[in-house]
């Protein structure tokens, strides 16, 4: 057995040395093959994270939501509505929310404001609960720093900040802050009874078709959102998910085709000469292989290592920068957004299958060819 | 020692290319001995050498080392067989380039899985009798025709095979370096080596150190004891 580690550590090693001998080579090598790695790794991780933030939000979604419509716009809905549905078999409960953006001149944020549908979740008059990251973001002098809103000039609004919400999802937390419905009503001057939309909770999920259409002949200028609908419109926006695939599936194909090629195509005459070298001075076929093993898997595992990490702190740390287009439609909802980091192990173990093992497969077989001829033509 | 018993070898067998290289070679090679092959260019010398070192099969006929069959064998086999009992200076040394002449040294100790620090020892001893210690960390692409050959010889060497196998080892050295060679293998013979080289370099067939010189002409042999 320590022989055996001793064998693989002393192939290992002339593999290091046999590497750096062609080392402008190899490292272009390994760059080439690691920004292949860097873009899909990018579009999994981006995509993961999306996913992520989709599923947070949709959590959080209330069944079904009524919006007052006004020459076909979403406007205000008066609260009387919320007692004329009241009687609707099926509706687990009704609560009309009150949520907004402001867009503060001060510093040219956007906020997303809202009361909290739970009462008991609501801060007291005169504070505000803030998303986790909005200190960050806003630039606030400290984190529990006075929140100072101004509607108009000479107009200042101090909320006190009663906590800082944790949340999952860096969609919904980012610019969020929490009023009591008081401070929300006096602060956009709303007057009593009327809401942003309506959320309702349905008990059986298999009625809310019959429900919607009640609601729908009830309120014909109603605008009705179902949390299906919701998750579709996310699905659309994910759709280029597929693409990712079909991206990731692609670019793999091309690592395969790029590195594979240029070993299966044959090794060049020097390195079937060294493997001839090799095999007359005593090293068997096994022996061979199993270098050029340790050969492929360190180009590829380190190209695979430097690609994903690359690929990490592109997505996460730099906000997937180079995604940014794609991404327009959405930052103007979420104008910083910043993606909770994670990793889902099974698209990174899949992303390393189709990567590294194409490669190692397609380097063996010429390497078998070269390491299965006999060894007398380096007696010429 | 080495028992080569009417061995044939024909290359490309079947094609119009074909072309019968060894045509009934018997030989018997002696232990501890200095045996010679010499010839003109082409007539077999080589591929006698590496028939009887198991870097090649014969088309027919039989090699026995110490009364072992070794020409029937497997390739897995043959290569231990190569590996434990010979070791090789190429005509053109065949050192990797790229690599230092230490690295080179332990190419065929690599596979081995012993201890590597009791391999570079090994190795630097070699090299220190060799009279190139010095050049140990150096790149073999810098050594001169002579060192080369010696990081060769070191290289045959560190596996303690009780064979020498060289091929036209004075082809490229001068008289001077031509008798420093032969000094070399002289004390190789004293360690209890047996070597066997070929050479058309008249220098060597009447050097003293050899013991027997093996004349061959396309392929068969015409003996003539030195
Ligand atoms: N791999 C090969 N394929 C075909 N012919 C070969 C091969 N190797 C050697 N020969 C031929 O076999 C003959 C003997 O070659 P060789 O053993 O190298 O002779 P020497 O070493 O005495 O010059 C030559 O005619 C050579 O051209
Ligand atoms: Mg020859």
């Amino acid at each position: 057995m320590t022989s055996w580690l001793r064998r693989q550590r002393a192939l290992a090693e002339y593999t290091l040395a046999a590497l750096a001998r062609r080392r402008i080579k190899n490292t272009g090598l390994l760059l080439i093959y690691a920004m292949v790695i860097f873009v899909v790794a990018s579009a999994t991780l981006f995509a993961t994270a999306l996913r992520k933030e989709a599923e947070v939000v949709l959590a959080e979604a209330p069944e079904v939501i009524i919006q007052n419509l006004v020459m076909g716009r979403h406007d205000l809905i008066p609260g009387d509505v919320i007692a004329e549905i009241d009687g609707i078999r099926g509706v687990a409960s009704i609560k009309g929310r009150l949520w907004g953006y402001f867009y503060d001149r001060l510093n040219g944020a956007n906020y997303t404001l809202m009361v909290p549908l739970d009462p008991a979740m609501a801060p007291p008059a005169g504070q505000a609960i803030i998303g986790e990251s909005l200190p960050r973001v806003r630039e606030m002098p400290w984190e529990t720093a006075p929140l100072f809103l101004s509607r108009t000039p000479g107009d200042l609004v101090r909320f006190d900040i009663a906590k800082r919400l944790s949340s999952d999802s860096a969609l919904v937390s980012t610019d969020l802050i929490l009023l009591n419905e008081a401070n929300f009503r006096a602060f956009f001057e709303l007057p009593e009874d009327v809401y942003t939309d309506i959320a309702l909770s349905i008990r059986n999920p298999r009625e809310i078709d019959t429900i919607v259409e009640k609601i729908g002949r009830l309120l014909p200028n109603a605008r009705l959102v179902t949390r299906d609908e919701i998750a579709r419109t996310y699905q659309k926006l994910f759709s280029w998910r597929e693409g990712i695939m079909v991206l990731l599936a692609g670019a793999s194909v091309l690592a395969f085709v790029i590195f594979a090629a240029e070993k299966a195509s044959g090794l060049s005459a020097e390195e079937t000469r060294e493997i001839g070298i090799l095999k007359a001075i005593g090293w068997d076929t096994g022996d061979v292989i199993a270098m050029k093993l340790w050969e492929g898997g360190l180009v590829s595992f380190g190209a695979f290592l430097l690609g994903t990490v690359l690929a990490y702190l592109h997505v996460f740390a730099f906000d997937a920068g180079l995604f940014a287009s794609v991404l327009k439609g959405w930052s103007v909802i979420y104008p910083d957004f910043a993606l909770t980091p994670g990793i889902d192990g099974l698209q990174l173990t899949a992303l390393f299958f189709l990567t590294v093992l194409p490669y190692m497969a397609a380097t063996i077989v010429p390497i078998w060819r070269a390491a299965t001829a006999d060894p007398d033509q380096v007696m010429r | 020692m080495i028992s080569v018993q009417s061995v044939c070898k024909t290359y490309n067998e079947g094609r119009p290319s074909a072309l019968t290289a060894l045509d009934g070679i018997d030989l018997e090679i002696a232990r501890n001995a200095l045996t010679v092959f010499k010839g003109p260019s082409g007539s077999g010398k080589t591929t006698l050498l590496s028939i009887i070192s198991c870097m090649a099969r014969p088309t027919s006929g039989r090699v026995l080392i110490d009364g072992r069959m070794v020409s029937g064998l497997p390739e897995r086999f043959l290569t231990l067989e190569r590996r434990r009992t010979f070791g090789f200076v190429f005509q053109r040394f065949n050192l990797i380039r790229g690599l230092s002449v230490l690295e080179n040294v332990l190419l065929p100790a690599t596979p081995l899985g012993g201890e590597r620090r009791a391999d570079a020892k090994r190795a630097l001893a070699r090299l220190e009798m060799l009279g190139i210690a010095g050049k140990a960390g150096e790149r073999v692409e810098f050594l001169s025709g002579g060192e080369a050959q010696r990081a060769a010889i070191a290289r045959a060497l560190i596996n303690d095979p009780p064979v020498l196998i060289a091929d036209e080892p004075t082809a490229n050295l001068d008289t001077e370096l031509a008798h420093r060679f032969l000094d070399i293998v002289s004390g190789l013979r004293a360690e209890g080596r047996t070597v066997i080289m070929t050479s058309h370099d008249p220098r060597i067939w009447a050097a003293d150190q050899v013991d027997r010189v093996v004349s061959m002409r396309d392929g068969r042999l015409e003996e003539n004891e030195a």
